[in-house]
Parts: structure tokens; C-alpha cells; sequence
């Protein structure tokens, strides 16, 4: 049995879900309290996820913390096509680690000017925020070369990958670090693109695409 | 405040390949927001960027191919006029043809989507372009647009590259490149200009420069008639359309295709009509078949009546093709619900125009519904290759007597299901059949919807009785041989009418007291027990004075 | 958030108490800082346990009430609204969570009171297409009370509550008995006569900048605190997006700055009342 634990407006957690929606694998949701109850720091989840952070996945008992992490586990373990992980050939496998790096740093800086933003996270958001616009301006501009030799994902291939799942909540969720994807049009479509991807679910702040 | 030079020019807001199908993409002049879509028939929308009911940016929204809608309340807009097709909240009503977006104009030449905050198409002049140069990927630099082209041609010159700067904001722009030929291998170009953009951006960004206030949004006022809750709008045929075709589509049925001469036609929505002013001098109401994705021309069908008033005959044989009438915006009477689980359509003959666009409009949505055309014989079944496009929601019933219609009639109708809607259209006599079937198997009248094209019923004007005018503080006579529309009209007071026959609804007038005598066959047996309305046209007072919210 | 200019305060704002801090963040002896109106404020509380706020220099009135710590800049009234229920001895009553939003604090309280939305934004929870008719309800302003009070609202949820199992037809009463407070009433799913009560408090930090603050007592005693915060979490999220992209932020009082419609009736209500209070901060007056 897979168990999440999980929180509804983290956009880390969000990534978990995503796979576990395009991968349609039944699981419970342990909901903890990042806030306003900063659950993730009490004694019992540190028990669990020392580091204090969500999300953490727990497959029969093995447990697992850190987004990047749990993606790339749920590819080899539970996607029996091996379309969405490491399974192809070396230059995609490369990219795919690339962009799962650079999701990390979307985290610490769009994720972190937003936890300031919402939930008053005591951090310097102004650098954070510079330190988003200038990875969304190297994502579109990825991207936008992508779409031009007509590849719609971040890695190459016809199938969207871990990567685009890691790169998708933080640049979906911007605005709430007050970034506008007005200036990233080839975000902009390629967030319309993945949220057509059969199984793809929601988030409150994201919108889903019709047909 | 914006110049009129800011305001007229056109400014490159997109690159083509930018609209992709079924996206919107945000642009902007000025520090003035654009939600720019194309329509699945090619159509490039550029909208202001706010839905006018609550002000939520349309970039969020949904490009329907056909229609955008609003990610707050679902309100959707029609491709090119922006006219409000449908309100969720009311499903039972049509929303106000003026409800209507601001639309820009926008154009595409080049492989780049132009628009200006002002003026007409025809309007200023695009600059010139290399007809088939290579558009390089645009690069937004936070920068004021002049201190960026004084850079550009310091920098690059002008020789290899046109060079255009879009004034996003006062301190915003975007950076849009043609080369001037085509190389062999765009790609690595591409890629060297883009690098070099990135830099320049990077070096200007880095220079100091006193912070810009941007430029505020432009804020236009909506109509008065919408501030309060919206009514539908005066009519008169004050368009004037071109026939821009003339074909049969059955047997005495001629379809009429008409075209705006210039510009756009009106939004309309699923069961409008329109009124035609014939050359003979007659008026004749008309059904539009369009659907949502069919907004260029309207299509009316045109059934020959050779005992009628000489409208059908007048528009058979007298009006050609490239003739120009004059018709009335489109009016809606019979609005389409779009939150039922299951829609029936029940058509009678020519009865099926308002239901094919009804049920065109399903169609693109998604919608569930099953359409049901009745007809004499094969040849007089109008409109086929549309009814084919429909596909299998489409059953055909051929030349039945009347029992076997009847009987047809009583297995499809049956029982109502959980939010069944019902929509029937067609002769007098399969019109009232259909109905008395529905209501004997239990249907409530607010779940069966019609309408007739005449009104066939006996009607007795033969009474006197006074009218009172609440809003206007004004009483009058309404004498034996006249209507309430005529009488009050000799006081200045004018209801719109369309069919004066009390059969289409547009005279529908609120009654505050007095009982009414109703004679028309637009309103539900419900509608008319309750007694707040009555079309002004046919209905009289049943005894004494009515008291009429006018 | 960026910082917010300081602007003259219209009376009817100026003189009402203004929601400023969580009262179980402020332990006995900390001090914790906030923002109101642009302004830096200090909260703390005293050896006896009460609030005390600092700001401009001096020290303001303070007030604790519903999970939260109260005061103003100006000369409130001696108390703030009643919240007739929240002190029954059954119910449960969670303060649900502050998010900060880039909105004006009136264009919040009217989304509050809006339920056509509910299908678009709250899919699968509070409203679900097809069934997005708004059908007629009542709405007037309370004289004695002086608030905007919505009743016979009606709607189908497909899970109008935490504790629910399926879909019903859910009934509604609002009341916006403050320029910057809206609460709700709506039906129990573990009561056939009380109502639940969700409550949204906003701390204008500028002009175009809130806290939004939500409060929920509830007739349920099945569903943990933890779940009761999710559910509003979540939808207070879904409204985020929304609210982040109204343009104009500030809140138009003139009757033709956007079209209303039958179901809208509460919000020309709302925006009549705060004209009529002379309401400025966060809105656009009418000209
Ligand atoms: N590297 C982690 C970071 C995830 C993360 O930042 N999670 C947030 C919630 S959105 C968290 O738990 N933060 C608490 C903390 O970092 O102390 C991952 O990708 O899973
Ligand atoms: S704001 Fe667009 S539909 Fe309501
Ligand atoms: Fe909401």
C-alpha cells in the first residue's frame, strides 16, 4: 500500500500527486498541517522525515522523503512502461536529471518567495523572487526552442517525463510569488500541453485545460 | 493618459506560432492587458483582458475554439464580436446581446499578430516587412521601449534585422526580430540571436535607471442598460446583410446565407431570430441554424408557404443572390439551457431550424442530447448535410400519418428523466401534440420548451378596458380592435414587437395587477397562471384595468 | 509582501476594529510583528493574558474575539459584531488558516458571498457543472444591525462540508455585518435545524494586499481539526487565483464598471452599503 504524506497547498507534494494520478496508483493521504499547525516539525513527523519536510512517500514500509526522490522510485517501481523515468536512452536520462536539478531550484526560489508571500515564511523574497525570473526566463527560452523542433517536453521524446512533472507546480503557482508568466509564453503552452496529459489532476491555485 | 499616436499605431504583440490552438495568450500595448486567441477557424481574437462581469483577467481562462470562457463564473464569449453567449448562473435565460467585451483590432501579417488600442482594420498603415523573413524568438526586456531601440541600433544596426520594439509597458518591453531571408538551418540562428537578445537584456537590465511607474489600465464604463440587470436591447432591422448565397435544402425549402458587408455580425446565441424586411414591405421572423464555431455568415431556412402573406414567396422568388437586406439584430426568445443531464430536441419540418443550432451548440460543448427530426419525406428534410455533421444523436422519422407521429412522439417523449430538458419546434398542430404528451406523462412546463412560428389560435380583440402605466404615472384607453402595443404607442411609449402575433415574445410586458387574457402561444400554461407578464401585442385584460410595469 | 503606502483612512474605516494577528500565535511574553493599513504593529499580550497592540508610536486598543486579536486605528465601538452560535458548548470551532493574497480587502468579502462560482473554481467540492443555476434568493441591508444580510440562498454541492458523503442541496445564510468581515451560515450535514458557520475576517495589510483569515464552527464531532483545516485550505486556495487576477484589485463602486447579473444581487447590495458608509481604503468610489 502507497501512503502520502501530504499537504494540499505544497506545491512538492503536488509533484507526488501528479505522478500518482498519470500513474492511476490507489494510495491513502495522510494529511499533515503544514500550516497553520507546522505539523512537519513536530516530534512524531520528524520521526518519520527528519529533515521536517514533505513530502514522504511510504510503500510498504519503505520510506521515502524528498520529491525528486519519490518520482524517480515511482518510475522504476510502478511504471511498468517506463515512460515517465530513467528507461530510455542516455541523452534523455541526462536531461531528465538535469531538470529534475533545476526543479530543486525552483523550489528554493519561487517555493520559497511564495511560503513568504502566503504563508509568512521568514525569508528574503525579493532575492528569491529574482532568483525565479531568471530560471523562468532559461525554462522558456528552453522550451521555446523545444516546441520549434517540435518536441513538447523538457527531455527528448514524445512522452512528458519526471521532469516535467518536478519543473511543472512551482512554475504553475508564479503568481503566488508575485512572478507573471506573462513574459514566458512557452510556459505558458506547455503548462497547457501537460494539463492535458491523461490523469493529470489539479491543485487549489491551479486550473485545469477542457477536452 | 495615453496619445492618440500610443493608442492608433500598431504594435507586433505576438508571434503567430505564438497561438497555438485552444490557448489564450497574454500581450499587452501600454501597460493595457490583451487576451489574444485564435478561434478554430483561424480566427485571431485580441480582447481586453478582463472578463466584464467580475473583472477576472481571460488570460486564465479557456479557449473553447469557438468561444472563451471566463474561469470565474464560466460566462462564455464569442469568437470575434466577444458578445456574451451563455451565463451558468441563468440557464434559462439569454444573456443581453450587449454584453460584449472590448475587442481590439488585431491582424496577422508577416507570421506576427498586430493589434492597436484604437482605430478600424483599415485604419493605420503595418509597417513594411520582408514578406517571408525568419521571426526570431521574441525576448521581453524590463527596459522603457526607447531606451531599447536606441540599444538595438546601436548594437546591431538595421542592415541584417528588422528590428520592432513592443511597448509592453512604460518600463517594459518586448524585443521582436525578422530577418530579412530565410537561412537553410534556421535553427542554429535562432539560438545565436536569442543568446545575443538574452545579453543585451541582461546588460541593459544591469544599467541604472530611476525606477518607471507603469502605465494604469484603462478602465471603460459598461453600457448603463447593463449596470443594473441586464434586458434585452431595442430592436429595428438597422443591419444590412448581403446574400452572400441562395440554395434549396429541401423540397420548398430555400436556405439564405447572409453576410455582414463589412465588420462583424452581432454575438447571437442558440434559438435567435431575426427579423428580415422584405422588398415587398413585409417583416418575417427567422431562426439562425449557426452554431458557435459559425459566426462569419448566418443561415436562415426559408420554407414557401404558398397560402402565407407572401413573405416565404417574396424571399424565394424575388430575392437573388448579392441582393442586400435589411435585418434586425438577432433576438432571443428561446434561450438554450446548457446545465440538463440529457437535452430532447423534437423537430416538426422546417421546425428544426432553432433546434440545429440548439443542438449544434451541444454538440461542441460536449453536451449530452438526442435530436429527433421529423419529416414528410426524405426530400423534405432540411438542412441533411448539417444533420449529419450531428451524427448519431440524430434520428430520422420519415413520412408518418398522424397517429404514427403521435405514437412516435409518446416512446420518445416518455417519462422525464432527472433534469431532462425538452425542446420542441414545428407546426402548429405537432407543436400542441408534443406538448400534451409531455405534460400527460408528467413533465413539468418549466422543463418543455417551444416555440411556434404563428399563432394559429382564435383571438378576440373585440373588448375595451383601460391600461395603466406604473412607471410612467400614465393611464389610457385600449379600445375594441386594438392592441396594448398600439395604444400605448399613441402615447409615445414604444414596445418592441417582432411577429405581433404572440407567438415569438418579444412584446413581453411585467403586470403588476389586473387579470389578463392571455392569447398568444409563447408563454407555459405556468407562466400564464401567474400573471406577472403577458405579450402586449395579443393579450387583453380579462375584466376591467391592468396595471403594467411600463 | 512589499511594502504598502501609507494613506488617509476614511472614517467608517478608521474608527472599526480590524482583525491583526491569530490569537494562539501570540504566547504569553512574545511579541510578534504585523501589518495593518501599511503600518508596522507590534502584538504582544500582558501578564494577565491580554493583548496588547503597539503601533504609530502609541498604544492601541486591543480586543480578543472568534480565535483572533482585534484592534484600530482609530475609536472603535466598545465591541465587535455578535456571532450568535459560535459559544455553543457542541460545536467545534477552528481557526482555519491565514493566507496572504494580493487583492483588495472588499473584492475578498464579495467573493465570499458569491456562489456562482462555485462549479468553476470549487469543482467536485462546493459546485459542479451541470448544476450552476443561482436561483433567486433575498437580500437587504439590516437596519438595526446595520449589515448586508443574504438569505433563501440555495445551491448543490457535491461535498458541501467535510464531514459530507455525497451531494445536496445546500442552503445558505450571509451576513456582512463589517466592510471586511463576511460570515456564512450553511447546512449541517450532522444537524437538521443549526448551521454550520464560516467565517472570513480580512486584515487590510494594504490597499491592495489582505491576510485573509478564516474561522469555522461547526456541528461535527467526527472530523478532526487537522481534516476541518484542509477543507477550507483548499478551497481558500482555489479562490487565490481567482482573487490575484481581478483587475482592477481595488473594488469598483461605480455601478457601471462591470456587469451584474439576478445572481450578483448580494454584491451590488455589498457595494451599495460600502458607498453608503463612505467606505475609500481598497475601492475604486463611485464618481
Ligand atoms: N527537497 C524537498 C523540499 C520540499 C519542500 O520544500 N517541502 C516543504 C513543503 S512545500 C516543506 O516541507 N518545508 C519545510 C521545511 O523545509 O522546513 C522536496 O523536493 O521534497
Ligand atoms: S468574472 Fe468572468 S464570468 Fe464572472
Ligand atoms: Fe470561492
Amino acid at each position: 500500500m502507497l501512503t502520502l504524506y501530504d499537504y494540499e497547498l505544497s506545491g512538492s507534494c503536488y509533484k507526488v500527486r501528479l505522478m500518482l494520478g498519470f500513474l492511476g496508483l490507489p494510495h491513502e493521504t495522510r494529511h499533515v498541517d503544514f500550516h497553520p499547525g507546522r505539523e512537519h516539525k513536530s516530534d512524531a513527523f520528524l520521526a518519520i522525515n527528519p529533515l521536517g519536510q514533505l513530502p514522504v512517500l511510504d510503500d510498504d514500509g519503505y520510506v521515502l522523503r524528498d520529491a525528486n526522490a519519490i518520482l524517480t522510485y515511482l518510475a522504476s517501481a510502478h511504471d511498468p512502461g517506463g515512460r515517465w523515468g530513467f528507461g530510455g536512452d542516455a541523452a534523455r536520462n541526462g536531461r531528465i536529471a538535469e531538470w529534475l536539478g533545476f526543479a530543486s531550484d525552483l523550489t528554493g526560489t519561487i517555493g520559497a518567495a511564495r511560503l513568504h508571500d502566503a504563508f509568512f515564511h521568514d525569508i528574503d523574497a525579493d532575492a528569491a523572487r529574482a532568483g525565479g525570473k531568471r530560471l523562468l526566463r532559461i525554462l522558456d527560452e528552453h522550451l521555446w526552442f523545444q516546441e520549434r523542433q517540435g518536441a513538447a517536453w523538457l527531455a527528448p521524446g514524445d512522452h512528458p517525463s519526471i521532469a516535467d512533472i518536478a519543473c511543472f507546480p512551482y512554475t504553475a503557482l508564479a503568481q503566488d510569488a508575485d512572478l507573471d508568466l506573462a513574459d514566458c509564453p512557452a510556459i505558458r503552452r506547455w503548462h497547457d500541453r501537460f494539463k492535458r496529459v491523461p490523469g493529470f489532476t489539479v491543485m487549489p491555485g491551479v486550473f485545469p485545460a477542457r477536452e | 493618459m495615453l496619445n492618440d499616436e500610443q493608442r492608433r499605431a500598431w504594435q507586433p504583440v505576438a508571434s503567430s506560432t505564438d497561438l497555438v490552438a485552444r490557448h489564450v495568450f497574454a500581450g499587452a500595448i501600454w501597460g493595457q492587458e490583451l487576451a489574444l486567441w485564435r478561434a478554430d477557424d483561424g480566427h485571431v481574437n485580441a480582447w481586453e483582458n478582463r472578463c466584464l462581469h467580475r473583472g477576472v483577467r481571460l488570460t486564465i481562462g479557456v479557449n473553447l475554439g469557438s468561444e472563451l470562457m471566463c474561469q470565474y463564473h464560466g460566462w462564455r464569449y464569442a469568437n470575434r464580436t466577444a458578445g456574451c453567449t451563455y451565463i451558468p448562473a441563468h440557464p434559462a435565460d439569454a444573456p443581453a446581446r450587449t454584453i460584449c467585451n472590448r475587442v481590439y483590432p488585431a491582424v496577422e501579417r508577416h507570421g506576427l499578430v498586430w493589434a492597436a488600442l484604437e482605430g478600424t482594420v483599415e485604419g493605420a498603415a503595418l509597417p513594411e516587412l520582408p514578406m517571408d523573413g525568419l521571426v526570431l524568438r521574441p525576448v521581453p526586456v524590463d527596459v522603457p521601449p526607447a531606451e531599447v531601440e536606441a540599444a538595438l541600433a546601436a548594437e546591431f544596426g538595421r542592415d541584417r534585422v528588422r528590428w520592432l520594439v513592443q511597448p509592453v509597458d512604460a518600463g517594459r518591453s518586448i524585443i521582436r526580430g525578422v530577418l530579412a531571408e530565410q537561412p537553410a538551418e534556421p535553427l542554429p540562428v535562432l539560438r545565436r540571436w536569442s543568446a545575443r537578445l538574452g545579453r543585451l537584456r541582461d546588460r541593459l537590465e544591469a544599467l541604472p535607471r530611476p525606477p518607471v511607474a507603469p502605465i494604469p489600465p484603462e478602465l471603460h464604463r459598461v453600457d448603463p442598460a447593463l449596470a443594473g440587470l441586464p434586458e434585452p436591447g431595442p430592436a429595428g432591422t438597422s443591419l444590412r446583410l448581403r446574400v452572400a448565397r441562395k440554395w434549396p435544402v429541401a423540397e420548398d425549402v430555400t436556405a439564405f446565407r447572409l453576410a455582414p458587408l463589412a465588420g462583424e455580425l452581432p454575438a447571437f446565441q442558440p434559438g435567435a431570430h431575426i427579423d428580415v424586411a422584405l422588398p415587398n414591405g413585409l417583416t418575417r421572423q427567422y431562426s439562425l441554424t449557426n452554431g458557435p464555431d459559425d459566426t462569419a455568415a448566418w443561415v436562415i431556412g426559408v420554407k414557401r408557404e404558398p397560402a402565407g402573406l407572401g413573405g416565404s414567396t417574396c424571399l424565394h422568388d424575388a430575392v437573388r443572390e448579392g441582393d442586400v437586406l435589411a435585418v434586425s439584430p438577432p433576438r432571443n426568445n428561446f434561450p438554450l439551457r446548457r446545465d440538463g443531464l440529457l437535452t430532447l430536441f423534437i423537430a416538426g419540418g422546417i421546425g428544426l431550424t432553432p433546434l440545429l443550432a440548439m443542438a449544434r451548440t451541444l454538440h461542441l460543448a460536449r453536451l449530452p442530447y438526442h435530436f429527433h427530426a421529423f419529416a414528410r419525406s426524405v426530400a423534405h428534410l432540411p438542412f441533411v448535410d448539417v444533420l449529419d455533421g450531428l451524427g448519431d444523436a440524430v434520428e430520422r422519422h420519415i413520412g408518418l400519418d398522424p397517429a404514427a407521429t403521435t405514437a412516435k412522439l409518446e416512446a420518445i417523449i416518455g417519462t422525464q428523466g432527472e433534469k431532462h430538458e425538452l425542446y420542441v419546434c414545428g407546426p402548429t398542430p405537432f407543436l400542441d401534440a408534443a406538448r400534451a404528451i409531455a405534460a400527460a406523462k408528467g413533465w413539468p412546463d418549466t422543463a418543455v420548451h417551444f416555440e411556434y412560428f404563428k399563432n394559429e389560435r382564435p383571438r378576440d380583440a373585440s373588448n375595451a378596458f383601460e391600461v395603466a402605466l406604473a412607471r410612467s404615472a400614465l393611464t389610457l384607453d385600449v379600445a375594441p380592435g386594438q392592441s396594448i402595443v398600439e395604444a400605448v404607442a399613441a402615447h409615445g411609449i414604444h414596445i418592441p414587437t417582432s411577429c405581433a402575433q404572440g407567438a415569438c415574445g418579444t412584446c413581453r410586458v411585467g403586470v403588476i395587477e389586473g387579470a389578463i387574457d392571455h392569447q398568444d402561444v409563447h408563454l407555459t400554461p405556468s407562466e400564464k397562471a401567474r400573471g406577472d407578464c403577458l405579450m402586449a401585442c395579443v393579450s387583453r385584460a380579462a375584466a376591467g384595468r391592468l396595471v403594467l410595469d411600463l | 509582501m512589499s511594502s504598502t503606502e501609507k494613506v488617509e483612512l476614511d472614517p467608517a474605516i478608521r474608527d472599526a476594529w480590524h482583525v491583526c494577528a491569530v490569537a494562539a500565535d501570540i504566547a504569553p511574553g512574545a511579541t510578534a510583528m504585523h501589518c495593518l493599513f501599511g503600518q508596522r504593529l507590534e502584538v504582544a499580550r500582558d501578564a494577565a493574558g491580554r493583548p496588547v497592540v503597539r503601533g504609530d508610536g502609541r498604544v492601541l486598543p486591543a480586543l480578543e474575539r472568534y480565535g483572533f486579536i482585534w484592534t484600530s486605528p482609530g475609536t472603535p465601538p466598545e465591541d465587535l459584531f455578535p456571532l450568535p452560535g459560535y459559544d455553543e458548548p457542541d460545536r467545534k470551532n477552528v481557526v482555519t488558516g491565514s493566507v496572504g493574497i494580493r487583492v483588495s480587502a472588499p473584492r475578498a468579502v464579495e467573493n465570499f458571498l458569491d456562489m456562482g462560482h462555485f462549479p468553476f473554481v470549487h469543482t467536485g467540492i462546493l459546485g459542479e457543472e451541470p448544476h450552476t443555476e443561482v436561483k433567486e434568493y433575498a437580500v437587504a441591508i439590516d437596519p438595526v444591525a446595520d449589515e448586508v444580510v443574504a438569505t433563501e440562498c440555495q445551491f448543490y454541492q457535491p461535498r458541501a462540508a467535510v464531514g459530507s458523503s455525497g451531494g445536496a442541496k445546500t442552503e445558505y445564510v450571509y451576513r456582512v455585518p463589517h466592510p471586511f468581515c463576511a460570515i456564512l451560515y450553511k447546512t449541517s450535514p450532522f444537524d437538521a435545524v443549526r448551521m454550520d458557520i464560516v467565517a472570513l475576517f480580512v486584515q487590510p495589510v494594504g490597499e491592495e494586499e489582505i491576510i485573509g483569515h478564516t474561522m469555522m464552527s461547526i456541528i461535527d464531532d467526527r472530523s478532526t481539526a487537522t481534516e476541518v483545516r484542509h477543507f477550507q485550505l483548499t478551497i481558500f486556495g482555489q479562490d487565490k487565483p481567482i482573487l490575484e487576477n481581478q483587475r482592477p484589485r481595488k473594488l469598483p463602486l461605480d455601478p457601471r464598471a462591470e456587469t451584474p447579473i439576478r445572481a450578483d444581487k448580494s454584491s451590488i447590495m455589498y457595494r451599495r452599503w460600502l458607498t453608503s458608509k463612505g467606505v475609500a481604503y481598497g475601492v475604486i468610489p463611485a464618481p
